[in-house]
């Protein structure tokens, strides 16, 4: 299938894609700046987020840093597969695009269960918000543009 | 050609490839997106802070008690569902006096009543993410000319409005499927049967409440020639019917009766405790819709392609 019949769905999701990942991206760095920075201003920082902050480091260093390394590769293979949906290819775009899926619900699923309520962890609806773009990019690239990605 | 031509089989055709196509399309991965997003956050706004209450009492060692943080909630929020049902409230008589919002705050799983109205109001201003492109584009694109060799364009047009209306309804069902099993599972006040009762009520109130709004993109769709002026329009029209009823009575009163151009002024209604007034209601957005389609049908049938 060439580049000219893309469907409008497939150029639709490798947008959200490029979105997301820019999200993702960001949303490490605020992490990485809150454990880092704020870490130092704790006893001037409000209830709430000293709250949070504590939440954080209750997680663990180790566990920590490779919830955000995952995080990471997560927000990169979203991008890369976005371009791969764009110019409709296999690899680049099925494959990592389903890896990108499967990460995210993994993550998802480890998060909700280590982290705290305060930080985003439990069984909450905003949980079930983080699932639905993985699960629908799941469910999409392996029914309606399985045909459609074979460059 | 005329609605004599009208083919069961052509439009059963069309409608199911019409629910195909949208995701396909881009608009329908749009819309369910967007859609689950609003609504799952609508449920999150309305949900978080009760969890934040009972995770505060958890924590200051109190057995949590949901019944009685919602209970205090749904107290607060008496006024605002009052003022949202466009119900005067008066001073010498106490709020919970009221039937409608009793039967929603009261007898009613009261969280549900309060996403549900929510819903209700937003999801018109959705809507058009889906319905906006039933004929623009391929007017747009001179691909109707190949489908109108095979087919009558009653069939198109009816067919198309089906399958956007089914899939609406779909995507419907899947938001209040997640919310009321959530619900249940989690927040633990309601039980089962009178909760998935009213759920199937709210569910079948905003897939009704869908129609007449698909029905007008449905027309708005079928008189321009681009898929993008239709979008601006659609939302132009849908929202701007609210926005300038809602400004226009500021100054002069009788300006909100221009709700009732679209379901706007009655669509509340779909949750009144009577069943007149709510089946009622669902028979207006019924005739709305009837009214649109036909409008939509008249300006498609005659207009050149």
């Amino acid at each position: 299938m060439n580049e000219g019949k893309r469907p409008g769905g497939l150029t639709a999701l490798a947008v959200l894609n490029f979105i997301f990942s820019g999200w993702g991206l960001l949303g490490i760095m605020g992490m990485i700046t809150m454990i880092v920075v704020f870490g130092k201003l704790a006893e001037n920082m409000d209830e709430q987020a000293r709250t949070q902050l504590e939440a954080i480091q209750a997680i663990g260093r180790p566990m920590l840093i490779c919830l955000l390394a995952v995080s990471a590769v997560s927000s990169i293979l979203l991008l890369i597969s976005g371009i791969g949906y764009i110019k409709q290819k296999k690899f680049m775009g099925r494959t990592l695009g389903n890896a990108y899926a499967v990460l995210a619900i993994i993550i998802g699923i480890v998060s909700a269960v280590m982290m705290k309520p305060e930080i985003g962890g439990g069984f909450t609806i905003g949980a079930i918000i983080g699932f639905i773009y993985p699960v629908l990019t799941l469910i999409l690239l392996n029914t309606t543009f399985k045909e459609d990605l074979t460059n | 050609m005329s609605l004599r031509d009208v083919s069961a089989s052509h439009i059963r055709l069309i409608s199911f490839y019409r629910t195909r196509y949208t995701l396909r399309g881009g608009a329908g991965l749009v819309f369910l997106m967007i859609t689950l997003v609003f609504g799952l956050t609508v449920a999150q706004a309305v949900l978080a802070p009760i969890e934040q209450v009972m995770a505060q009492q958890a924590k200051a060692g109190q057995e949590p008690d949901p019944k009685e943080v919602v209970a205090e909630i749904v107290k607060r929020g008496r006024p605002v569902i009052q003022w949202a049902l466009g119900i005067e409230s008066d001073e010498n008589s106490p709020a919970s006096s009221d039937p409608w919002t009793t039967f929603l705050l009261d007898d009613r799983p009261a969280l549900l009543s309060v996403i549900f109205l929510i819903l209700l109001f937003g999801m018109p201003l959705l809507i058009s993410f889906l319905a906006f492109n039933q004929i623009a584009g391929d007017v747009q694109n001179r691909g109707l000319r190949y489908l109108l060799l095979r087919t009558e364009r009653a069939n198109i047009f009816i067919g198309r409005f089906l399958g956007t209306a089914f899939f609406s309804t779909l995507v419907i069902a899947i938001i209040i499927a997640t919310i009321t099993f959530y619900l249940g599972v989690n927040i633990k006040i309601y039980s089962a049967g009178p909760l998935v009762a009213w759920a199937l009520h709210g569910f079948l109130a905003l897939s009704v409440l869908m129609l007449p709004y698909i029905a007008i993109c449905s027309w708005i769709s079928a008189s321009v020639g681009s898929a993008f002026v239709s979008l601006v329009l659609a939302k132009v029209v849908i929202g701007g019917v609210w926005l300038f009823a809602l400004l226009g009575s500021l100054v002069w009163k009788p300006a909100i009766y221009l709700n009732y151009a679209l379901p706007w002024g009655l669509q509340n209604h779909l949750l009144h405790p009577k069943l007149t007034y709510s089946l009622g209601t669902a028979l207006a957005c019924l005739g709305y819709m009837l009214v649109f389609l036909f409008l939509g049908y008249y300006r498609f049938e005659t207009r050149d392609l």
